[in-house]
């Protein structure tokens, strides 16, 4: 039974050192230019994570200097927009049509991130700026 | 006021989790959903590399082959969202009588002020049962909203619960709401 015990923990930290690898893998591969992505989906990940890690900065900073009315909004759509369209054209270089499309990328994970970005925006201007 | 509003996006928080641990709870772990979910993205995989290997070919057997593709797999696409609709159904029960105990605790308070004052369909929602005609003072339940949207999508996403893209496209999600059912 300890056999088995032992073996099935080799098995789990087997798979958690492979995860690991992999997200370090992708890690690595995000920021180097011109990357090779076998795996479409892994590219698409990188773009939503970079996406959120966006809504969260650019909520943080219109909170801040602030930033108010349509003006706020339309300047997160404009740079969340096109730093994704200069990281995938510019940076990796990537064939649009592999993934449907420019399209496709534009839109993958833009709602989740402009959430994240209200989200953000509102508390940091209502905490500050709100009285 | 800044409380409220991160006592709001800890009930986001807590929500989102327990949500995904209901769904792993009454879905996720059975094997029926597992040996589903690994068949979808099997066949979606199998449907890319076959796409891209016919590519613009107009021959009619090549056609048929991806037509036949894709209707397997969203026969299975539409069973795997079939099984996950029946458990969120009880979640969203649940959390709906969850939702009108938090709306009524926070009934009539400005929780955030908000940076825009957003558009007129949207305002009943973001200044919902508050006082007065300022449209900057937010409701309970738009902060929520957004919170939920926000933060329920990266979690999903995070556990790995986020749906397969290339099955999402075939099949368009039972109610065309990809990333809203969960399920990687």
């Amino acid at each position: 039974m300890g056999d088995v015990g032992t073996v099935r923990r080799r098995r789990n930290a087997d798979k958690t050192e492979t995860a690991e690898k992999s997200v370090s893998e992708i890690l690595q591969r995000a920021i180097k230019a011109e990357s090779q992505w076998e795996d479409k989906d892994d590219f698409l990940d990188v773009v939503y994570w970079m996406r959120q890690v966006l809504g969260l900065l650019m909520g943080l900073a219109w909170g801040i200097i602030p930033l108010r009315g349509i003006l706020g909004l339309v300047l997160f759509l404009v740079v969340n927009i096109g730093i994704v369209y200069i990281y995938c054209n510019s940076f990796q270089k990537i064939d649009e049509d592999d993934y449907g499309g420019v399209g496709e990328i534009i839109k993958e994970g833009l709602m989740t991130s402009f959430a994240t970005f209200l989200v953000t925006w509102i508390i940091l201007y209502s905490s500050i700026h709100g009285h | 006021m800044l409380s409220d509003t991160l006592l709001i996006v800890f009930i986001s928080i807590c929500t989102a989790l327990l949500g995904e641990g209901l769904t792993w709870l009454l879905v996720y772990r059975t094997e029926y959903y597992k040996k589903l979910k690994a068949e979808v993205e099997k066949q979606s995989k199998k449907l890319e590399k076959t796409k891209e290997s016919i590519g613009e070919s107009s021959e009619k057997s090549q056609k048929k082959k991806i037509e036949r593709q894709e209707e397997r797999l969203k026969t299975n696409s539409r069973d795997l969202s079939m099984v996950k609709m029946k458990s969120m159904f009880a979640i969203g029960f649940a959390f709906t009588a969850l939702l009108s105990m938090f709306n009524s605790i926070f009934d009539g308070r400005v929780v955030a002020k908000l940076p825009f004052v957003p558009i007129s369909w949207i305002q009943g929602l973001s200044h919902r049962n508050l006082m007065g005609d300022d449209y900057t003072d937010c409701s309970f339940i738009f902060l929520y909203i957004l919170c939920t949207m926000s933060i329920r999508q990266n979690i999903q996403k995070l556990l790995g619960f986020a749906p397969n893209r290339a099955a999402n496209k075939q099949s368009g999600g039972l109610f065309g709401t990809p990333g809203q059912l969960g399920g990687k």
